[in-house]
Order: structure tokens, then C-alpha cells, then sequence
């Protein structure tokens, strides 16, 4: 276990650098300068030229890569362009808020998919399926921006039930953080349980399939047992696997949630660094959304084990 | 069975508890909260250093200079009470107001104009408008002296026309006046000691910032104008939200989580025209919005081809099209709301289909692209482009849009790498800076649209005569050469739209389109 989790993390360090790589290049590649956008159509060309100078952006390009890459060896990600603060701890402040969206409206989403799945396999073909396939597909196909804004203008605008505008940390204020939270969460929720329920539906259908369900029937084991002990398991490892993914790529595109809910999240500082060209904020939240990326899927690969035994980890 | 029974200590907390949320109220009652909103955070406290429109905004609330912008655009007193100019027009003398009082307590002296002057002046603090008083700029400032307590004098090395109104410039942070507690023994910044009516309070970065009334404001005899006269706090606290998403801050505003809102889009203004609980403010803006023209382009630099897109256009059209009747059609670089907007501006180009058609068999036109760059950033501007190409299409122009992000843009415009682009313009006070914004050579100023060396010099010296009468002469001058040369077609200066609730009074909007929320209360 602990030779495959260190050959697992040494892996991770290639990865990581090429990240680190594409990433520099990526950023530097996008036309548009920080300064101009900190000066604007007002820019007087000397003073634009000081600023590049102060900022560093003068050097050549690999010489900038260079230092920036001496700079993260030590855990420093750099400075931010736009407020000249230290990138690390901007981020972490902000991954908080993202965090916790994420993590919970992941877990909600699959506790629900899987069971909306087995009970959609079981009754294969009913109209109950068809209801949950339904449900799901649509909410696969309905843009979060757009769920957002509808469930906004509802619970917001229309009900009064929940705030609009504002956040508050759970550290000052547990009530009114969950009220702030509520919202976001439900959609992403929303907008996950489709790709999950058709993932969880599909394995619960081969697992039904399987001999042993056969005879765990034919023996006389209840219907709820059978369901409960021996298909739900089942059919949450291969659901289980895709929760990595899906929380990956939930850290990086929950810029649209927190721009509509407004939360000080990482998606936003991301978005918003890259309208404002500030290429180490940039850097910084792509880098560090690879390096949660593979944490989160070594996580899953580890935890495998549990759900699937026949899967040994060695 | 007690056990739903509430103990006796239970009872005390209920008790506690119930007087506690009854005096809450009343506590919150006391209080009097203004919430608006930003469309970003603003990038620090310093004011015109680490800056852009928003920190500007909310930083004239809580610093002020020596002068200030009035409503008109013209230049009133602010800090300073009265001011006077040598014969040789080279040095300003400042009296200063009795009496005025930073956020820590202190009076203002003449010695604390020199200290704020002298740090603006100091490149280490990176001023915007250092470069303004430098050798390529206005004018370069040789001395700050104090004549007595409230007495300052500023020599410069050539007479200006745009001294005061540099000083007054937003984007300069107006030059403000602070108190030297607002930098460490390091010199480093630690928050603004200014005084204005409001005071910084907390700033939580992506989320808010909370300026706080400031007590012992003494504030101008004048009604309020623009950034000067009498700036009275009517609200305990004002809280910038940020929320960058427009139908957020919408929604915030009719829930009644935000109080007023700026910078609205122009289709939210016929949805909230109906809405009983909210009143609107639209004035006229100083921006410019248009089309400019690269005339070193091979095709472009032919004035014909230019003249016959100008000509293509329906100017009054496409205003009524993209900014729903609230804003007017103007071809000049002059906004429409200056002082110097006169009889002369209002002739433009009228749309002549014929005349362009024939202009561009003159110049050889076959229909080759001309492509013309613009942003969904400001909607108006990718509108008006879409409708510029329409209109041209009708008299045989092909324009192709290319649309950037604001960023990739502005690196275009800067380089003077495109043939033609949908361009908006932040607002310039004077009219000089108007002109000067667009002109240049663009040998050394590739971003710069009109090179003309003729107009240049009557540029030059717009900005070295004081005489309004004289001025206004060399304005419509350039703007009947800018006419002729077509460097670029302005369409309009937009509008400044805000949203308030009805318990929120005392709002007006400017020219500037900056929010000012002293004289503004909460009912």
C-alpha cells in the first residue's frame, strides 16, 4: 500500500511540471498586457514601460519561466500583478468558499443519483425509469448559469426565502452562511445528479444481471435486501470512480456559480484574473486546481479498495 | 411527563434571548446603510496609484484635493479656498480652508498639502499623473513652497491650461490632500487618512468595502456639484458590494439586498422603467464611443474609402437602436455635455448613399474586407459595430467583425495593429484631452488615431492659453479638420444609467458618471 502510494506521488511530479509548463505558455500566449489593462486607453507609454520594468515583464519569456519555476520550488506562487498580494494565500482564502460548495453538492449529488440509478434499474423500462432517465437528461442539459439565475430570481426575488446578494463565512456565522450557500449548492447538485443517476443507473443494471443477484432472489432474500446489500455497492464503485472526475472538473468550472451567487470562490479570482491578465493569480489557480485535481483522484484510486475489494491496491 | 416543560433556566435564556432579538432592531435601526454595488473589487486604497474607474469611485469619497471637477466640468475649490495665478501664469498660490480635519483628527495645514504633493511627485509611489509633470507632460512642477499655515505655492516650468484640471482628475485621485499616518515609517501605504465626509472602514477583498461617516467632516458652504461643494454624509455606512454579475445585482436590487446600483445595461432599463419600488437616474456620459480608422492601412489610408463608411451611416439610428432613445448621436470628439459643445460640433455626417457609393468608385473600391475588431465587454460597442457593418454592407462595403476579449483589444489598439475597430473611450474632462486622446504622431504614439501635424499644433496650444473664447475658436476648428480627415467616426457618448430603490433620496447623476453618495440618504 505504501509503495504504491509513494510510486503513485512520485508520478504526480511529471505531471505536475508539465502542468506548470503548458500552463506559463498558455497564459503568456493570450495577447493583452497587465499593464495595459491596469492603465487603459489613458496609458502614457513611460510610465507602462516602468511598470512592465517593476513587474518584471521586461525579461524574456523563458527568463521568466525560469524564475517563477525557482520561485514555486520554495512554495512561493508569486506575487499578484493587480493588488500585489502573495498568491498562496489568496487562493487558499478563496478555495474555502469553492471547497465547500463542491464537496458537499458532490456528496448530495451522489447519494441521491445512486439511489435514483438502482431504483431506475430495478424498475427497468417502467415509467418510473423513464421519469428518472427524463429528469436526469434534463438536468444534464440545462446550463448552470441559467438553473442559477431561474432558482435566484425564485427563492430570491420572488419567495424572499433566501439572500441574494452577499456572502458570509462559516467562521462568523453558521445560519447565514447555509443560507447564502443553499443556492449554489442546489444547482450544482442539480446540474451533477444527471451525469451520476445515468453512470449509477447503468452499473445497477449489469450488477441486476449478475448471477448471484439470481440467487440471492432465488433463495428467497428480500427484495429491499437484495437491492441494499448487493446492487448498491455495486453499483457505487464505478460511480465512486467518476465523483474524481466530476469534482476536478467542478473546481474549475465553478467560475459560473460564484459569479451568479457572488462568491469570493476560486473560480472567480480565476475568471477574474484573466480578464485582468494577471499572469501569476492566473498561474497559481490553474496550477493548484491540477495538483487538487490529482490529489482528489489518488484519493479515489486509494479508497477503491473499500467499495470493490476485488480491486487490491499493491 | 415534565420534560416539555422549560426549566427555570430556560426560561431566563428564553427571556434573555427574546430581549436580545428586540433590541437588535432597534440597534440595526440606528444605523443608517446605503448598499450599492461594484461591478469588480477595487485594486487598493492608494488612491490614483494601483487604480482603475472603481477605485476611483469609491476613493472620492474618502480623499479630496486642493480643486475638483463641478458638475459643468469646470474647475471649482476644494480643499483650497481660493486660489491665485502669477502674470507669467507659472505659479498657482493656494489659500487652504480653516478648519479642515483628516479622518485621525488632525487639522490640515499648508505643510500637509507639501508632504502629500512632494509623496505623488516621489516616482517611488508610482502617481498615475507623475508623467503629467514631467517634461513630456503639461508641465513640469519646479518648487512647492509653503508661504504660512494655510498658504501654498506652485511654480511651474511653463504656463498650462490643464494645471488644475490635472490635479482635479479622477484618474489622479484627484491629487488628494492626506495625512502623512496613511503611509508607515517605511513609507509604505497603509490606509488612506484623507478628508473626506467618509472614512474607510472594512474592506474584505472579492466581497465588500465599508466606508464608515466621518464625524468631524467640515464641509463647503456651495450645494453639492460634482466632486466639490458641500459634501454631506446623510448615512452612517455605505457598503460596495461586489458582484460583478449584472442580473445578480438586478435581482439584489428589487429584493432590496442593494439600495442603488450603477453602470446598468441599457435592455434593464425599459424592464425597470414599470417597476413601482425603484426610480431610475439616466444622464448624459462623457465617454465616446466609435469607429476608428488605421489610415496607415494600405486600403484605409485612402480618406474616400473612410468618408464613404462615415457617409454610410445612419448615425441617429443606430443610437436609437443600441442605447433605446437614451443617449444622442454626436460626431465630435467634444462630448456633447462640455462647455465647449457648441453650434460648430453639432455638424457631422448625415448619411448620403449616393455620395459613398460614388467616393468609393472614385477610390477604386472592389469590395476587399475590411475588418473591423470589437468586445462583448461593453455591448454597446459590439452593437454598434454589428450595426456599422449592416449599414456599410448597404452601399457595397464588406466589413468582417473580429471579436477580443477587452485585454487583446486594447493590446491592438495600443500597437496600432488593426484596420479598423469598434473602440470605447474612458472620459476625459477638458477638452483638450479630448483631442489629444486621439491625436498624435503615430510614429512614436502608434495608438493614436489622427496624425496631423497642423491639428497637433493647435492642440498644443489649446492647452497653453486660458482665454475660454480663444479656445473654443481652436476646438471648432479641430473639429472641422477632424470632419474632413475622418480619422475615426464618433457616434455618441453614452449615458450613465443608475437604479435606486425608492426609500433612497438626494441621488444625482453627472456628467462623470462616478456615484456620489453624500447628500444621499435612506428613508
Amino acid at each position: 500500500m505504501l509503495g504504491y502510494l509513494a510510486r503513485r506521488l512520485a508520478m504526480t511530479i511529471p505531471t505536475l511540471l508539465l502542468v506548470a509548463v503548458a500552463v506559463f505558455t498558455l497564459v503568456r500566449l493570450i495577447p493583452g498586457d497587465p499593464v495595459q489593462v491596469m492603465l487603459g486607453d489613458n496609458a502614457d507609454p513611460a510610465q507602462a514601460a516602468q511598470l512592465r520594468t517593476q513587474l518584471g515583464l521586461d525579461q524574456p519569456v523563458p527568463l521568466q519561466f525560469l524564475y517563477w519555476l525557482g520561485k514555486l520550488a520554495t512554495g512561493d506562487l508569486g506575487h499578484s500583478i493587480t493588488n500585489n498580494l502573495p498568491v498562496l494565500p489568496l487562493i487558499l482564502e478563496r478555495f474555502q468558499v469553492s471547497a465547500v460548495i463542491v464537496l458537499v453538492a458532490v456528496g448530495l449529488a451522489a447519494c441521491i443519483a445512486v439511489v435514483a440509478g438502482v431504483i431506475a434499474a430495478w424498475k427497468q423500462n417502467s415509467a418510473l425509469d423513464l421519469a428518472i432517465v427524463g429528469g436526469a437528461t434534463l438536468l444534464l442539459s440545462i446550463p448552470s448559469f441559467w438553473l442559477g439565475l431561474l432558482l435566484l430570481l425564485l427563492f430570491g426575488l420572488k419567495l424572499k426565502w433566501l439572500p441574494v446578494i452577499g456572502y458570509v463565512p462559516f467562521s462568523e456565522n453558521v445560519w447565514q452562511a447555509t443560507m447564502f450557500m443553499v443556492l449554489p449548492i442546489v444547482t450544482l447538485t442539480a446540474v451533477e445528479i444527471g451525469v451520476l443517476t445515468r453512470m449509477a443507473r447503468a452499473a445497477s443494471i449489469e450488477v441486476l444481471r449478475l448471477e448471484y443477484v439470481t440467487h440471492a432472489r432465488a433463495k428467497g432474500v428480500p427484495e429491499w435486501l437484495v437491492l441494499g446489500r448487493h446492487v448498491l455497492p455495486n453499483a457505487f464503485a464505478p460511480t465512486w470512480t467518476l465523483i474524481g472526475l466530476v469534482l476536478g472538473h467542478l473546481l474549475g468550472g465553478i467560475a459560473v456559480i460564484e459569479t451568479v451567487f457572488t462568491l469570493p470562490g476560486l473560480g472567480r479570482l480565476l475568471v477574474d484574473s484573466i480578464f485582468a491578465r494577471d499572469y501569476p493569480v492566473v498561474q497559481g489557480c490553474l496550477l493548484f486546481t491540477a495538483v487538487i485535481y490529482v490529489v482528489v483522484n489518488l484519493i479515489v484510486d486509494l479508497c477503491y479498495p473499500l467499495f470493490d475489494p476485488r480491486v487490491a491496491v499493491a | 411527563m415534565n420534560l416539555c416543560r422549560p426549566s427555570r433556566a430556560m426560561m431566563v435564556g428564553l427571556v434573555a434571548l427574546a430581549a436580545m432579538g428586540a433590541a437588535a432592531p432597534s440597534r440595526a435601526g440606528a444605523e443608517t446603510l446605503l448598499r450599492t454595488r461594484l461591478n469588480a473589487d477595487i485594486r487598493s486604497t492608494d488612491p490614483g496609484t494601483n487604480r482603475d474607474a472603481n477605485t476611483d469611485g469609491v476613493m472620492a469619497h474618502v480623499v479630496e484635493g486642493l480643486v475638483a471637477f463641478r458638475d459643468d466640468t469646470s474647475i471649482g475649490p476644494m480643499l483650497a479656498d481660493s486660489w491665485t495665478t502669477s502674470n507669467d501664469g507659472r505659479t498657482y498660490t493656494f489659500h487652504l480652508r480653516q478648519g479642515v480635519k483628516f479622518h485621525n483628527g488632525a487639522t490640515m495645514t499648508a505643510a500637509d498639502v507639501v508632504w502629500s504633493l512632494k509623496r505623488w511627485l516621489d516616482p517611488a509611489t508610482q502617481w498615475r499623473c507623475l508623467s503629467e509633470f514631467s517634461a513630456t507632460g503639461i508641465a513640469r512642477i519646479e518648487a512647492i513652497e509653503t508661504l504660512d499655515t494655510q498658504t501654498v505655492a506652485i511654480t511651474l516650468d511653463r504656463p498650462t491650461a490643464l494645471f488644475l484640471s490635472t490635479l482635479a482628475r479622477p484618474d489622479c485621485g484627484q491629487t488628494a490632500i492626506i495625512h502623512r499616518d496613511s503611509v508607515g515609517a517605511d513609507g509604505k501605504w497603509i490606509a488612506p487618512v484623507g478628508t473626506g465626509p467618509f472614512k474607510l472602514g472594512e474592506w474584505k477583498r472579492g466581497q465588500y468595502v465599508d466606508l464608515l461617516r466621518f464625524d468631524g467632516y467640515a464641509a463647503r458652504s456651495e450645494p453639492r456639484t460634482g466632486y466639490t461643494g458641500a459634501k454631506i454624509a446623510q448615512v452612517d455606512r455605505i457598503r460596495f458590494n461586489v458582484v460583478p454579475d449584472g442580473s445578480a445585482a438586478k435581482a439584489g436590487l428589487l429584493s432590496g439586498s442593494l439600495d442603488a446600483i450603477g453602470n446598468l445595461a441599457i435592455p434593464d432599463v425599459e424592464d425597470l422603467k414599470g417597476r413601482p419600488d425603484v426610480q431610475l437616474s439616466i444622464t448624459p456620459a462623457l465617454g465616446l464611443t466609435g469607429v476608428l480608422f488605421q489610415t496607415r492601412d494600405p486600403l484605409l489610408k485612402d480618406v474616400r474609402i473612410r468618408r464613404a463608411i462615415a457617409l454610410s451611416l445612419d448615425t441617429p439610428q443606430i443610437i436609437e437602436a443600441v442605447m433605446e432613445g437614451i443617449a444622442r448621436a454626436n460626431n465630435s470628439a467634444l462630448p456633447i455635455g462640455s462647455p465647449f459643445y457648441g453650434e460648430v460640433e453639432t455638424h457631422g455626417y448625415t448619411q448620403d448613399i449616393a455620395e459613398a457609393k460614388k467616393l468609393l468608385a472614385q477610390a477604386g473600391y472592389r469590395g476587399q474586407p475590411i475588418k473591423m475588431i470589437a468586445n462583448k465587454r461593453y455591448s454597446y460597442v459590439f452593437d454598434s459595430a454589428v450595426l456599422v457593418q449592416a449599414m456599410a454592407q448597404a452601399v457595397g462595403i464588406n466589413i468582417e467583425i473580429e471579436v477580443l476579449d477587452w485585454a487583446a483589444q486594447l493590446d491592438r489598439y495600443n500597437r496600432g495593429d488593426y484596420q479598423s475597430m469598434a473602440f470605447v473611450y474612458s472620459p476625459r474632462l477638458d477638452p483638450s484631452l479630448s483631442f489629444e486622446m486621439l491625436m498624435g504622431p503615430k510614429a512614436t504614439q502608434p495608438r493614436k488615431v489622427w496624425d496631423n501635424p497642423e491639428a497637433q499644433r493647435m492642440l498644443q496650444e489649446s492647452m497653453m492659453i486660458d482665454d475660454k473664447a480663444k479656445r473654443q475658436l481652436l476646438f471648432d476648428e479641430l473639429h472641422r479638420r477632424f470632419i474632413d480627415d475622418v480619422p475615426m467616426i464618433v457616434l455618441f457618448n453614452g449615458a450613465e444609467i443608475a437604479a435606486l430603490r425608492n426609500n433612497v433620496k438626494g441621488f444625482s447623476g453627472w456628467l462623470f458618471g462616478q456615484p456620489r453618495f453624500w447628500g444621499v440618504s435612506v428613508q
